[in-house]
């Protein structure tokens, strides 16, 4: 009787058809994942232990040793090594600021706001805004030389150089760094510190023999996953120096537009050599991100 | 002079009082427990011996020193926490000794050390391991080692146990009273679980409330309890509501029937009262005219097997009793309606607010 | 007791200059169209222009492509995994991560080698250049930004079906006599709101301001529109950044709103 009042309808069961019919489920997704990901990506790593026959070569690969080249890695890593570096220690600092600095509990949950949305926030419209702000007639460059009587410019600096750059990095590099490590940060037991204490160290002793141990996998892997941030970056560069720097986002640009390197092969592993150096960075968050989840469990 | 001296100890947290007028003297070697509900306070004593807390008033001598404002670091005072809190990047053998290494004692001497302890906990061969390598139990094991590791002027627990499986926890205290005993450690004990408390201690302070209730032996405390709340909170209690009939020849009236009280009465004749007595000291069966025991009947409401105990729930007519028999094979038990006689000695029972 | 946390204020005021600089040095500029007057011109300018609305509209219609392509390729399959399939999530996690290791730059290009010629299996071409036709263009860049939203929606989902424990929910629907379209309709998707909300407004925040793949597909997207509105305007692009910075924060600031508490992460993208 009191099935009657319910709508009729086929009570749903998973049938025991065995493990095949288990992964029909999941097939849409991996033929997509083959078709948009693995397709696209092996096509350039074939390419790029091909010559211009389709054979094999190892020439595109020892063509990565030319200069031109090889300068570009150097610029991208030396931008992605200063960012990460930069940006994780002043957001370590921001994220233990707010997280056990003792500040109240709005700034907390402001900076994680402005994080969220400065992480997220890259490419054109950010290129902008440091125009806007360190260009030659920028909002700061103009308080500085107004006020403070100092021409940044004059100095040696320019926004569409190196450090110029690294400044544009900051802007997303530091948030995320704050958006790892601010959970982290309060993975800290107020117990171990007091067992600490209670064992006779200080805060110094803290800090060195358990805290900074701790947090290092976590502050070390966060710092790599910023270095792949910045390495892959490619419309903030463009952006803001028109293609003048030699990033090798920048170089792949332009072999894309217009094969400047006059030799396909050459392009794709150039693109191989940079995933090279992003999947290591990525395994190497992995891998120090899952050191710390087995501690803090 | 006692080893660890409170005096007038007094915390408050934004104008709230929680802990007022505390005086304790534990002597060297003694093993007393704080024995409460949460936040009755016992917690919030244990971290002002640490230093974790600084009393609002009063004073805490340690050894003759007076330690009330010394910082925690310089204190010497060993403490096991709740959840354990060894440091998760350390092995065994590091986190160990921590506490010597922090005291820049020589390489050899830690490591000699911190053997002995691992023998005193019974894991010699984890030394190695990490602590996430460990189930609870031996992390709390490790801990206590670290507590002692540095020959603390006491020791102090905070709630060892409560994050353990029943039957480990029963193991375990066992193995701290043995360690405490075996090295003579002046130790305070923090627990919310009577039955600890009673099996572990020399000496328990009952608190509630931020105030101590009393301070006895187990013996004590389970025997003569002094006031209500000691009496509610340390094991199982009957309360009948009965009315004072004969202060003076120390006599009550239930539903007309006269009891016989063993304590004196310090209520005036005719007042509302109850009288409280333990489950096990009932028996079932008449009281065959013993004028040192009471008789109650009523109707058996449940019968519950527990193992080591049977405890039957009877109807006396407006209140229900439990009684607390031992199992034995021969028991005959009875059914639930059955009507009982149940009869309790005088000198078992009292009669409180 | 505890001393004034002087250095977590320098660090939290540090902070905030850096945030905040930018976004001044920005609407400064936009407000300077007009000589020695602050004035709303530029902004007047940059929205009525017809270039710009019709790669803004372009944009979000990407954008709201690419969101419902995700949800349908992502929630079945993480559902799927969770309720059957437990040994195929570490695989769903790889996959879903991989985006991080292939940049945005790289994908457009494995994606143009690949589907600007026929793809073949053993010799038979199976699909047309995609790159010929603007519709299978616009395919291209919507499965594109597909993958790169990958570890963002499928984040998202993720943590929502661990939050609700799909196989007790399912199993205790169909014990009630529900169907299979009552259980994802009425149980499942109403419980992952959240998480398909702050995934698709990550999705949209990155996809709207997207450069690359739009400018190497050759599609009239806003981000090539607004690279390109700085070689001849001075004024408007920063109007227009300024737009799209507040898109950015309505974005996260819901996705705030609705996740808080819940203890969901996300992290960023699309540079």
């Amino acid at each position: 009787m009191t099935q009657a009042s319910l709508p009729l309808q086929k009570p749903a069961t998973i049938r025991p058809r065995g493990a095949v019919f288990n992964w029909i489920g999941v097939i849409p997704f991996f033929l997509f994942a083959i078709a948009f990901l693995f397709l696209p990506s092996s096509s350039l790593f074939i390419g790029s232990f091909q010559n211009s026959e389709g054979g094999f070569t190892f020439d595109n690969i020892l063509g990565l040793s030319q200069p031109k080249i090889l300068d570009s890695y150097w610029l991208s890593i030396r931008v992605s090594a200063v960012t990460a570096i930069g940006g994780g220690i002043f957001g370590f600092l921001l994220a233990y600021a707010v997280s056990i600095g003792g500040l109240p509990a709005w700034v907390r949950s402001s900076i994680t706001t402005f994080s969220g949305v400065a992480s997220n926030f890259a490419g054109v419209p950010l290129a902008y805004a440091f125009v806007a702000v360190l260009g030659r007639v920028g909002f700061v460059t103009g308080i500085l030389k107004d006020i403070f009587n100092i021409d940044i410019y004059e100095a040696g600096f320019n926004l569409y150089s190196f450090w110029g750059l690294s400044l544009t990095y900051m802007y997303f590099q530091f948030p995320l760094m704050v958006l790892v490590m601010a959970p982290a940060l309060d993975g800290l037991k107020r117990e171990w510190r007091e067992a600490c204490e209670n064992l006779g160290a200080t805060s110094f002793e803290y800090w060195r023999y358990v805290a900074m141990p701790i947090l290092l996998p976590s502050l070390l892997g966060t710092m790599i996953l910023l270095f792949g941030n910045a390495f892959g970056a490619y419309a903030t560069a463009l952006a803001l120096t028109g293609g003048t720097l030699n990033l090798v986002t920048i170089q792949i640009g332009a072999q894309i537009r217009g094969d400047v390197l006059h030799n396909p092969g050459l392009g794709y592993a150039l693109a191989f050599g940079m995933v090279v150096i992003m999947a290591i960075s990525i395994a190497a968050y992995t891998w120090l991100q899952r050191r710390t989840e087995r501690w803090l469990r | 002079m006692a080893y660890l001296e409170l005096e007038n100890v007094r915390k408050e947290f934004n104008n709230s009082v929680a802990v007022e007028n505390f005086n304790l003297k534990v002597e060297r070697g003694e093993f007393v427990s704080f024995l409460g509900p949460s936040g009755c306070g016992k917690t919030t004593t244990l971290r002002m011996i640490a230093g974790f807390e600084l009393p609002t008033s009063g004073a805490i001598t340690i050894n003759g020193v007076d330690m009330t404002d010394t910082p925690p670091n310089k204190r010497n005072v060993g403490m096991v926490f709740q959840a354990y809190a060894l440091f998760p990047n350390m092995t065994v053998a590091d986190n160990i000794g921590f506490g010597l290494k922090i005291a820049k004692r020589p390489a050899d001497e830690i490591k000699k050390r911190v053997k002995e302890m691992l023998d005193l906990i019974h894991l010699p061969v984890k030394g190695d391991s990490y602590p996430y390598q460990l189930s609870g139990g031996q992390q709390q094991r490790v801990a206590l080692a670290r507590a002692l590791a540095f020959q603390p002027q006491v020791l102090l627990l905070d709630e060892p146990l409560s994050a353990l499986d029943a039957k480990i926890r029963v193991e375990l205290r066992s193995e701290i009273r043995r360690i405490q005993q075996q090295l003579g450690i002046t130790t305070i004990y923090v627990t919310h679980d009577q039955e600890e408390a009673l099996s572990i201690s020399d000496r328990i302070v009952v608190m509630s409330a931020g105030k101590m209730e009393q301070v006895g032996t187990p013996f004590e405390i389970y025997n003569f309890p002094q006031t209500s709340f000691t009496a509610s909170f340390v094991g199982q209690l009957n309360l009948l509501p009965v009315t004072v009939s004969d202060a003076e020849g120390r006599r009550c009236a239930f539903n007309g029937r006269a009891l016989a009280v063993g304590q004196p009465i310090r209520f005036a004749n005719g007042a509302s009262v109850r009288l409280a007595l333990r489950p096990e000291e009932l028996n079932l069966g008449g009281a065959s005219g013993d004028s040192q025991r009471n008789e109650l009947t009523g109707a058996v409401e449940s019968v519950n097997f527990l193992g080591s105990v049977v405890r039957i729930r009877v109807d006396v007519g407006g209140a229900t009793i439990s009684i607390d028999l031992f199992n034995e094979r021969q028991l005959v038990l009875p059914k639930a309606g059955e009507q009982v006689t149940v009869n309790f000695p005088a000198e078992s029972c009292w009669v409180m607010e | 007791m505890r001393r004034f946390p002087l250095w977590s204020w320098f660090w939290f005021l540090l902070g905030t200059l850096y945030f905040f600089l930018p976004l001044l040095g920005t609407l400064n500029f936009s407000l300077r169209i007009r000589r020695d007057v602050l004035s709303l011109d530029a902004y007047n300018n940059a929205l009525t222009d017809p270039e710009f609305i019709r790669t803004f509209v372009f944009s979000n219609q990407m954008a709201v492509m690419t969101i419902l392509v995700s949800i349908l390729l992502i929630v079945p399959t993480a559902y799927w995994a969770h309720l059957r399939l437990p040994q195929v999530r570490p695989a769903l996690d790889f996959i879903t991560l991989m985006p991080f290791v292939i940049p945005a730059i790289i994908l457009v290009f494995g994606l143009i080698k690949t589907y600007s010629r026929p793809l073949t299996v053993f010799g038979l071409p199976v699909v047309p250049p995609l790159t010929n036709t603007v519709f299978s263009t616009n395919i291209l860049l919507i499965f594109g930004y597909t993958v790169l939203c990958l570890p963002y929606m499928y984040r998202s989902v993720d943590n929502g079906l661990r939050a609700m424990d799909v196989r007790t929910l399912t199993e205790a629907a169909q014990i009630l006599g529900a169907g299979w379209p009552t259980i994802l309709f009425r149980i499942i998707l109403p419980n992952l709101r959240t998480a398909l909300l702050s995934g698709a407004l990550l999705t949209f925040s990155i996809v709207v301001g997207e450069l690359t793949l739009a400018t190497f597909l050759a599609r009239p997207a806003f981000g090539p529109y607004l690279a390109l509105l700085g070689n001849h305007k001075p004024y408007e692009p920063f109007a227009l950044s300024l737009i799209s910075f507040a898109l950015t924060w309505v974005a996260m600031g819901i996705i705030q709103f609705v996740t808080r508490g819940s203890g969901q992460g996300q992290l960023a993208g699309g540079h």
